[in-house]
């Protein structure tokens, strides 16, 4: 090797290979973990979620199946009273019934199709107006809640079993609402003590040109149907519409319309909507009865829901629910709209809207305070209880001495 | 860990490239130790909060925690003391069932003491249960709790219109029942203390007095949506009363504490409009109330014979319009009886 070599004329310069400096390969390598994590909770957390509600539902439906009696205490106690002795001139009395004594098709009936007329029960007279519970209990939960009933009050010895309901049920699979005590005791129990007539049903259909707005649209307009559902049912975030008061729901097309209530799309719908039209479009909602589509899918805390809605939270300032949506959410005309059977994603969204302050056409910002109190477990907690309860009785038309006046 | 074999281009180059292995191995394994320690310290920094972690969803805390908390429904014991506890409660819930025939209009004790008598500022059964027996100048005697519901039947509920027409009987399971109920609730309660958020609050009057001119206003803007511009409240499809009424024929009577003005006034300010609390001004409350006191209800069962004889011996010196005469119209002269 020579000592001296000529320089390298084919020499190019270049630059040292640097590395990247270790902070910055650090802070990459940090974000990169973090992200993988993120990932893996999330994913993890959708996960359990799931099975958390799976594993819920199957307690409920199967491990530990609900006693009558706790049935009892949270799906009729609202209406006919903890000790069963109803509210006088509203809820008839179980204890002591002669229709808690009948032949047992006599309360599966009732619980399976509801009331919707007078009946008289221990010589005190009714207008009743009873869901039908088709549609959130199950056979077998009907068959333990009668039994509770039967036995309790009614002094029964033998035991219904889900498949007698599952006969029951599939006896008369179209019908709607017994209309009152006459027809109960004429079709299930001679033996039953005489009966006021029903009211002849006032079920008139409604007229060719609001079938066409529910089901073809208004000029410009979509179809109510097509999103609501031929029956009023509604679905995820678009509400129930069947059985709400019909100056509630004329109320909210004309916020729509003012833009007071805030939704693009029934903006458009309402504009392209009279106020006649928008007056009968409520009648036919108001008296339009059909089945719960409604089912908890928020993984809400059911037993918080409820009593929010019964109780409230007056620590948290939040009054019940119920005391101004009607004790068992059926809703108080003319501005109080129905909340049992509304679907939990649009109960939810709706708070939600009054706490984030883009809805609010309540009077005196009423649903905004108590927005403002429920935080988003209280949210999903009680519009998941909401959903599980039956639909509201739609009543037939009736002309009451307040029920119309007051439109807000 | 380099190869110190020198003078030969091979191995050297060799060994560089080794090297160089070796440093980017060092890099890495420096830069992932690195990484995954700043990682875990940003996960020690948020997780212990020194990192804002901002939780829009968190449930809002009670702004004004109460002094006194009731036991919780759920801790109502088992047993025959339990079960009197429940039937005093559903007494108080649902008096026009289980107290029947001593109730003449559409009222519940939960009207008027919310939550079921828990309530803070809503004259909480905790609170009464405490301060009784005591004097009272309405009868100028001691009385007991007894004495004190057998006022609420008498007055608050109408029981002259009721099917007995009258309150229940001393010593009847009705009282024992609610006693049992309030002596419940005020588990722990310090006795003879005042405590707060017993009766209504007494908003401030001011030189503007009260006036049911302006109150009618306040009325048609702040609780008409619930209790009917004719203030006869509003029921359910089932006629279940949901907005009690607030004058007229199933309304309290004019014996009520509720038909003076400034504890009406005190009632509207802590707690009207539902959930809404001390959203009216004193001046608003005691407006409203004067509106809502100054419409006819039923007679001061105590009144014998004038009204005006009614209002010198039972109303004198009451902020209340019985005896009175506003727009040319006496007031206190009563509410035909109710159809039932």
């Amino acid at each position: 090797m020579n000592a001296s070599r000529a320089p390298d004329e084919t020499f190019e310069p270049y630059e040292e290979h640097r590395g990247i400096p270790l902070p910055v390969l650090w802070i990459a390598i940090a974000l990169a973990i973090w992200g993988v994590v993120m990932l893996f909770h999330t994913h993890h957390a959708v996960g359990v979620a799931r099975v958390e509600r799976a594993g819920e539902a199957q307690v409920q439906a199967e491990d530990t199946p609900l006693s009558g009696a706790s049935i009892f205490a949270a799906r009729c106690a609202t209406c006919h009273q903890p000790n069963a002795v109803g509210v006088s001139g509203a809820i008839p009395p179980l204890s002591g019934s002669p229709f808690a004594a009948a032949r047992p098709e006599v309360v599966t009936q009732i619980l399976l199709h509801g009331i919707d007329g007078p009946i008289e029960v221990s010589g005190a007279r009714f207008d009743g107006h009873m869901p039908s519970f088709a549609s959130v209990l199950s056979d077998d939960d009907l068959a333990r809640v009668a039994n509770h009933v039967r036995k309790t009050w009614g002094g029964a010895k033998f035991d219904l079993d889900a498949a007698f309901v599952a006969r029951e049920r599939a006896r008369f699979p179209a019908r709607g609402a017994w209309t009152g005590g006459a027809e109960i005791a004429a079709t299930l129990d001679p033996t039953l003590p005489s009966q006021p007539a029903s009211i002849p049903g006032q079920t008139e259909l409604a007229d060719a040109a609001t079938l066409s707005i529910v089901n073809r649209g208004s000029g410009g307009g979509w179809a109510c149907a097509s999103c609501h559902g031929a029956r009023g049912e509604g679905r995820g975030n678009v509400p129930r519409l069947a059985g709400l008061p019909a100056d509630y729901i004329v109320k909210q097309l004309d916020d729509f319309a003012t833009k007071r209530r805030d939704n693009e799309t029934m903006t458009l719908v309402a504009r392209s909507l009279s106020s006649a039209q928008r007056r009968s479009l409520g009648s036919y909602y108001a008296e339009m009865r059909s089945p719960s589509s409604a089912r908890p899918e928020l993984g809400g805390d059911l037993s918080r829901g409820e009593t929010l809605a019964l109780q409230g939270d007056w620590a948290k300032g939040i009054p019940a629910c119920f005391s101004c949506h009607g004790p068992s959410g059926f809703g108080v005309a003319p501005g109080f709209p129905a909340l049992a059977a509304q679907h939990s994603g649009y109960t939810a969204g709706q708070l939600a809207a009054w706490r984030g302050g883009t809805r609010r056409n309540s009077p005196v910002e009423m649903m905004n305070r108590i927005a403002a109190a429920l935080g988003d477990s209280d949210r999903r907690a009680v519009a998941d209880y909401l959903a599980t309860l039956p639909p509201v009785p739609a009543a037939a038309p009736k002309e009451t001495a307040h029920g119309r006046s007051g439109a807000r | 860990m380099a190869d110190p074999a020198p003078d030969d281009l091979a191995p050297d180059a060799a060994s560089t490239r080794r090297e160089r292995h070796a440093s980017t191995a060092r890099t890495a394994v420096l830069a992932v130790a690195g990484g995954t320690a700043l990682f875990v310290l940003g996960s020690i920094f948020i997780d212990t909060g020194l990192i804002g972690h901002a939780d829009t969803n968190r449930d809002v805390v009670a702004s004004e925690p109460a002094a006194f908390s009731p036991p919780p429904m759920s801790s109502i014991p088992a047993g025959p003391e339990g079960d009197a506890i429940r039937r005093g409660m559903q007494i108080f819930l649902n008096p026009g069932t289980n107290a029947r025939e001593f109730v003449g209009n559409s009222l519940a004790c939960k009207n008027c003491h919310l939550d079921a008598g828990r309530k803070p500022d809503s004259a909480p059964m905790w609170a009464a249960w405490v301060a009784y027996p005591k004097y009272r100048s309405k009868n100028k005697q001691i009385n007991t709790m007894e004495d004190r519901v057998k006022g609420c039947f008498t007055y608050s509920m109408n029981a002259q219109d009721g099917p007995s027409g009258k309150p229940p009987p001393p010593g009847s399971d009705i009282y024992k029942d609610l006693e049992v109920y309030f002596h419940w609730l005020a588990k722990n309660a310090p006795t003879g203390v005042d405590m707060e958020g017993a009766g209504y609050p007494e908003p401030t009057l001011s030189a503007a007095g009260y006036d049911p001119v302006r109150g009618a206003q306040v009325y048609s803007q702040n609780c008409a949506a619930c209790h009917g511009s004719d203030g006869q409240g509003r029921q359910d499809i089932n006629g279940r009363v949901v907005f009690p009424p607030l004058w007229g024929p199933r309304s309290y009577n004019w014996g009520a504490g509720m038909a003076r003005i400034d504890n009406a006034a005190g009632f509207i300010k802590a707690n009207m409009p539902l959930g809404q609390g001390n959203r009216l001004s004193d001046q608003q409350a005691w407006d409203v109330a004067a509106f809502v006191n100054s419409h006819e209800r039923p007679k001061d069962p105590r009144q014998t014979g004038s009204v005006a004889e009614a209002a010198a011996k039972n109303h004198k010196d009451e902020k209340s319009y019985y005896g009175k005469v506003l727009d040319g119209r006496l007031i206190g002269v009563g509410t035909p009886l109710p159809a039932r």
